[in-house]
């Protein structure tokens, strides 16, 4: 059996006061296995993007507790919640992020370098991950230069950088039509299954559903399976 | 005609929404506004000080002159009729030459004196070279007025006749006709004569004349400006005919003027009317009309060789005037050129404000766009809010500059207003436009780039019409000057908003956009240097840090503003701290030491032994006496010129100069004793009338041969002095000539105290209170005033637009600071990447800015004729005041370190989970 790499407990929060507050999580309870792809789907406003920032420490829930990896996220500070987003958990963005004066290969050092990962090892790092997403000949490439699909694969591949146990993911094909839209998918899938990295990602997709190992369903700020 | 749907909500709940920014705006343009508004007027008031300084401390050549012959009084018979009424005719001869005036000129001018004075006689006894002069004084009282004096001893002068023969003729040839004078307490005490006594004098043909001392006077008021007109008859005067000698005066009175006439041939007393200004009376405004009615006085005069007795007018009031308005020129063009410079820093900083606000409005500008809204209506809706807030904030402007001035300039408020005015619509339309046009951005490489290439030739376009500009008015300004042309006369405070002037008083002002526009274009190649070196190092802060800053050095709106205010800040610094060398500089010409001290001829202090104790007082490194004769008679091969002669210990000399900022003189190792061509002797001259290798001739008094001097080199400038010719005092001794000084130059950093301690009977001139008191002179005190009050104002606005264009460049900055956050960047650290941002623009601003202004201030320092109102002969050297140019560097660097956290503290309040994907989920 697999252990547990994410575990969430009895997550409330809202935001705002009085009578306009919304209540975006309510009671959300779950574990997510490690090494597993698991799709978090629902309309938009049901909370999902609001979970993802809980689990990943960009945001705090008002009760409950997140464990991610063995470390109670909730119960870090800003400075180990910064730790824990330099060495276990990642991110890929809607908007890929990247920083648009570096190089593919640059972006794709950036956390190496927050890591201060020697030179030549990152260059290493860099040109294995550039290779695994399939941008080996476009190291040299600004973000202006490569096409959407390029720069998702580019964020994917600086996801990974910095070898996280957790990867998430914000609806990262929503920017991109459905061809490539379904090759940073395989390429998200790939990864599970190449660096056993656990992914959690928020999507309308119904193809990412079906590559997902498990899907959890949100409505009104509850998580049912 | 469609006229523009104006939506009222709208346009309050925009203004609702930014009354951050808008407020902002509003505080720019009344400041500007209270600037711009308030400078002209104080400008002006200052002016009119200068003038009426300037005819207050003119002396006599402010005066007014009329001189007339005398009517002959030869007999029928032969012989000349005593004319008893004379002292009437002289008061007539003083109503006429009123009459004769213009009445805008007699205006200005105080009521007139009649004065009579004889040619200079010599008296006879004694060893010290003396000289005398009848006088007879007359102003608007009256003919029987002098009642100036109070008779000490004897009684005033008296006819030389009886009553019933005070008509008679007099045989020509016949013995000196004897005239009663007085004599004050201090000339009979010099020549030692009481009531009674006959003072031994002769005239230049060695005759004798009989004048008689009635009585022994004390002026009850010895400031009267009417002995201003004869000061000797008061007490000795050093040197007024020719070197080493004292000149004494006697007073005629009424009743001994007819016989004062007799007692000279027919044209040998000279009579004049003495108008002096009225100080009070003049204005800068009303000072051009008197210079030309001046002028046109003297060019219609009699001339001085027509044998009659109509009036002939001297003066050089219309010089003084000139020269004044001249200054007040200058003045106000460098005026201009400091307000252009802060118009300049405010205009772009209020287009940097529009922009900000466009680029915070851009949603709901778009979402009025799309709900159907025109730009026309999005263009007047702005408008009416932007106009709105610029005539608030000029009016207020302008009130407030009504209450610290004497007047208010709506002119230079102008621009102000306007920028504020139309830059908010302008740029909200265009931000708009783009928000929510159809036009993609071309899937074609080719055609993007096409495009980027387009945009990068529009702005060259726009930087090359900058940089023309700035080169044109640069050549303009050092083709003509900033001064008007002298075809258009004085022209008065503020005449540069003409045109013509405009160009060349904003060459600084362009000069600063078009050197910031030069130093924006380095920096993208800097940043991306900066990021490349960045990148191989192993500090990650500084990759991201440049990385961001490369990313952002495209914009150029935010660092033009800073580095061009910068600039224009550090010009202004320079050109105040210019000036205010100049004054240094020229108070050390005019004292020509820390202290001068002259003798005061009444009181007989030896000065060669003051020199010495002064010399013995601890802190005084120097102290040279020395005989200085303004005036002095010397004769070329083909002319007669007058410098200021000083006579002093060359080397001594020399050993005071060097411990001064003066230029050193090596010339002065040349003077020593007599030499076969005469004694050595050094000249200056600004005409060349006096040139090294000369010979000269100083002449002396009586029948004495003159001393022959060989100019052997070049004078040091003693006093300011154009004319000068030094002469070592052993040499001029050894060849028979007396020196008596009359000057004593102190220097050290003791001088002050050892001056004011036993220097009885001398006057000193302090450098240090020659220089203050030039910088209160009105026109020079307003200027430096206007110089640091513009460097401070458009310190602000740098820093002003540094702020703003942090918080224009923010929302992006911070969003990339979060991604990096998601990946592990620490808080602290992501403020030390946002410094990193911001510093590459700053630290142009802060180092590029400041040196740009001074490069702009050796460039345009002569043009801007800073000479003319510091009173020095040449442009003063440009004085760089690194003492404020520092702290303008570093204020720009510390803002950076105080804009950071704020933005910070502001950001942390927001989640950073907004960066995943905002709205969604």
């Amino acid at each position: 059996m697999t252990a547990d790499l994410v575990s969430v407990r009895g997550v409330h929060r809202r935001f705002g006061s009085g009578p306009a507050s919304v209540h975006a999580l309510r009671d959300v309870s779950f574990d997510v296995a490690a090494g597993t792809m698991v799709a978090l789907v629902g309309r938009s406003g049901s909370g999902k993007t609001t979970l993802l920032n809980v689990v990943g420490g960009l945001d705090r829930p008002d009760e409950g507790t997140v464990v991610v990896d063995g470390t109670e996220v909730t119960a870090l500070d800003d400075d180990g919640l910064s730790d824990l987003r330099r060495s276990r958990v990642a991110y890929v963005f809607q908007t890929f992020g990247l920083i648009p004066v570096m190089t593919a290969a640059e972006n794709v050092g950036v956390p190496l370098r927050l890591a201060r990962v020697p030179t030549v090892e990152r260059e290493r790092r860099v040109e294995l991950l550039l290779d695994l997403v399939g941008l080996a000949d476009h190291a040299a490439q600004r973000p202006d230069e490569l096409s959407g699909g390029q720069q998702q694969r580019v964020a994917v591949a600086r996801a990974l950088a910095a070898s996280p146990r957790l990867l998430i993911a914000d609806e990262p094909t929503g920017q991109l039509d459905a061809e490539t839209g379904l090759s940073v998918m395989a390429l998200l899938r790939g990864v599970v299954e190449s660096e056993g990295v656990t992914v959690l990602v928020s999507t309308h997709d119904p193809v990412m559903m079906e590559l997902a190992d498990r899907v959890l369903r949100m409505h009104d700020g509850q998580v049912s399976c | 005609m469609i006229r523009p749907a104006l939506h009222r909500p709208s346009v309050r709940g925009r203004a609702r929404a930014d009354a951050g920014p808008l407020l902002l705006v509003a505080a720019v343009v009344a400041v500007v506004t209270l600037l711009a508004g308030a400078a002209p007027p104080l400008l002006r008031a200052t002016a009119d000080d200068a003038v009426r300084d300037a005819a207050r401390t003119a002396g006599r050549d402010g005066d007014v002159l009329a001189h007339a012959r005398w009517e002959y009084d030869d007999a029928p018979d032969g012989g000349r009729i005593r004319a008893p009424r004379l002292a009437e005719d002289v008061d007539d001869f003083r109503e006429r030459a009123t009459e004769a005036l213009d009445p805008g000129l007699r205006a200005v001018l105080r009521p007139p004196v009649a004065v009579v004075t004889s040619p200079t006689l010599k008296v006879t006894e004694g060893t010290a070279p003396r000289t005398f002069r009848l006088a007879y004084l007359v102003d608007g009282r009256g003919p029987h007025s002098q009642t100036r004096v109070t008779w000490v001893a004897g009684s005033p002068p008296a006819p030389s006749v009886p009553p019933e023969r005070e008509s008679l003729t007099v045989p020509y040839g016949g013995p000196p006709w004897p005239v009663q004078i007085g004599l004050s307490e201090v000339d009979a005490a010099e020549l030692g004569v009481r009531p009674g006594d006959r003072i031994p004098l002769v005239d230049e043909f060695r005759r004798a004349k009989d004048v008689q001392v009635s009585g022994v006077f004390r002026a009850e008021d010895s400031g009267d400006p009417t002995w201003r007109l004869a000061p000797w008859l008061l007490r000795p005067v050093a040197g007024a005919d020719g070197v080493g000698t004292t000149r004494l005066g006697g007073l005629l009175s009424p009743g001994s003027l007819p016989d004062a006439r007799l007692a000279f041939d027919q044209d040998e007393l000279d009579r004049a009317v003495r108008f002096s200004p009225e100080p009070g009376a003049l204005d800068s405004g009303t000072a051009e009309a008197v210079t030309g009615t001046l002028v046109t006085l003297k060019a219609t005069s009699g001339a001085s060789s027509v044998q009659d007795t109509s009036l002939k007018w001297e003066t050089q009031l219309d010089l003084v005037l000139r020269e004044v308005q001249t200054r007040v020129n200058a003045a106000s063009a460098q005026a201009s050129v400091l307000l252009a410079a802060v118009l300049t820093g405010a205009v772009l900083v209020l287009l940097l404000a529009a922009d900000l606000l466009a680029r915070r409005r851009t949603q709901p500008l778009a979402a009025a766009r799309q709900r159907g809204t025109g730009l026309p209506d999005l263009a007047a809706e702005l408008l009416v809010e932007s106009a709105a807030v610029a005539l608030v904030a000029a009016g207020v402007g302008l009130a407030l500059a009504r209450l610290v001035a004497p007047g208010v300039s709506w002119w230079w408020a102008v621009p102000v207003a306007l920028a504020a005015a139309a830059a908010g619509p302008g740029f909200g339309t265009l931000h708009a436009a783009r928000a929510t046009r159809d036009r993609r951005a071309p899937a074609n490489r080719a055609a993007r780039r096409w495009l980027a290439q387009t945009r990068q030739l529009r702005g060259a376009a726009v930087e090359v019409a900058v940089l023309v500009a700035a080169a044109a008015a640069l050549v303009a300004l050092h083709q003509r000057g900033i001064l008007p042309a002298p075809a258009g006369g004085a022209a008065g405070p503020w005449s540069t908003s003409d045109g013509e002037a405009a160009l060349p008083s904003s060459a600084p002002a362009l000069g600063a956009v078009a050197g910031a526009l030069a130093l924006l274009r380095l920096l993208p190649a800097g940043t991306r240097a900066a990021l490349r070196w960045a990148l191989r190092s192993r500090r990650p802060l500084a990759a991201f840090g440049a990385a961001r800053a490369a990313a952002t050095a495209s914009h150029a709106l935010p660092p033009l503003a800073m580095v061009a205010a910068a600039a224009l800040a550090a010009f202004a610094l320079t050109l105040g701290a210019t000036a205010d060398r100049g004054l240094a500089d020229g108070a050390w010409r005019t004292v020509g030491a820390d202290a001068r001290l002259d003798a005061n001829p009444a009181a007989g202090v030896d000065m060669r032994a003051l020199a010495g104790r002064v010399a013995a007082s601890p802190g005084v490194r120097q102290a040279v006496a020395a005989q200085v004769v303004d005036g002095a008679r010397v004769t070329t091969e083909s002319a007669l010129v007058t410098p200021r002669l000083v006579v002093v210990d060359a080397a001594a000399f020399r050993r005071l100069l060097a411990t001064t900022p003066l230029p050193d003189a090596p010339d002065l190792a040349r003077l020593g004793p007599a030499g076969p061509g005469g004694v050595p002797a050094l000249v200056r001259s600004g005409d060349g009338s006096l040139r090294p290798g000369m010979r000269l001739r100083l002449p002396r008094d009586g029948d004495a041969e003159a001393v022959p001097l060989t100019a052997v080199g070049t004078a040091p400038a003693v006093g300011g002095t154009g004319d000068v010719v030094v002469v070592d005092a052993a040499a001029l001794t050894a060849a028979g000539v007396p020196v008596v000084p009359n000057t004593v130059w102190v220097t050290g950093p003791g001088t002050a105290r050892a001056v004011a301690a036993g220097t009885d009977g001398v006057d000193t001139v302090l450098r240090a209170g020659v220089l203050h008191e030039r910088r209160g002179a009105p026109l020079t005190a307003g200027l430096l005033r206007l110089a640091w009050t513009s460097a401070a104002v458009l310190l602000a606005l740098g820093l002003l637009g540094l702020a703003l264009g942090a918080a224009e460049g923010a929302p992006e900055r911070w969003q990339t600071l979060s991604r990096l956050r998601t990946l592990g960047l620490r808080l602290r650290e992501a403020r030390w990447v946002a410094a990193g941002e911001l510093l590459p623009p700053v630290a142009v601003a802060a180092i590029g800015g400041p040196l740009l202004g001074v490069l702009l201030a050796y460039l345009t320092a002569g043009p801007l004729a800073l000479r003319v109102v510091v009173g020095a002969e040449g442009d003063p050297p440009v004085a760089v005041p690194w003492w404020g140019i520092a702290p303008l560097a570093a204020a720009f660097l510390a803002a950076v370190a105080v804009v950071v956290p704020v933005e910070a503290a502001v950001r942390r309040r927001r989640r950073l989970g907004e960066v995943l994907r905002a709205g969604a989920g």
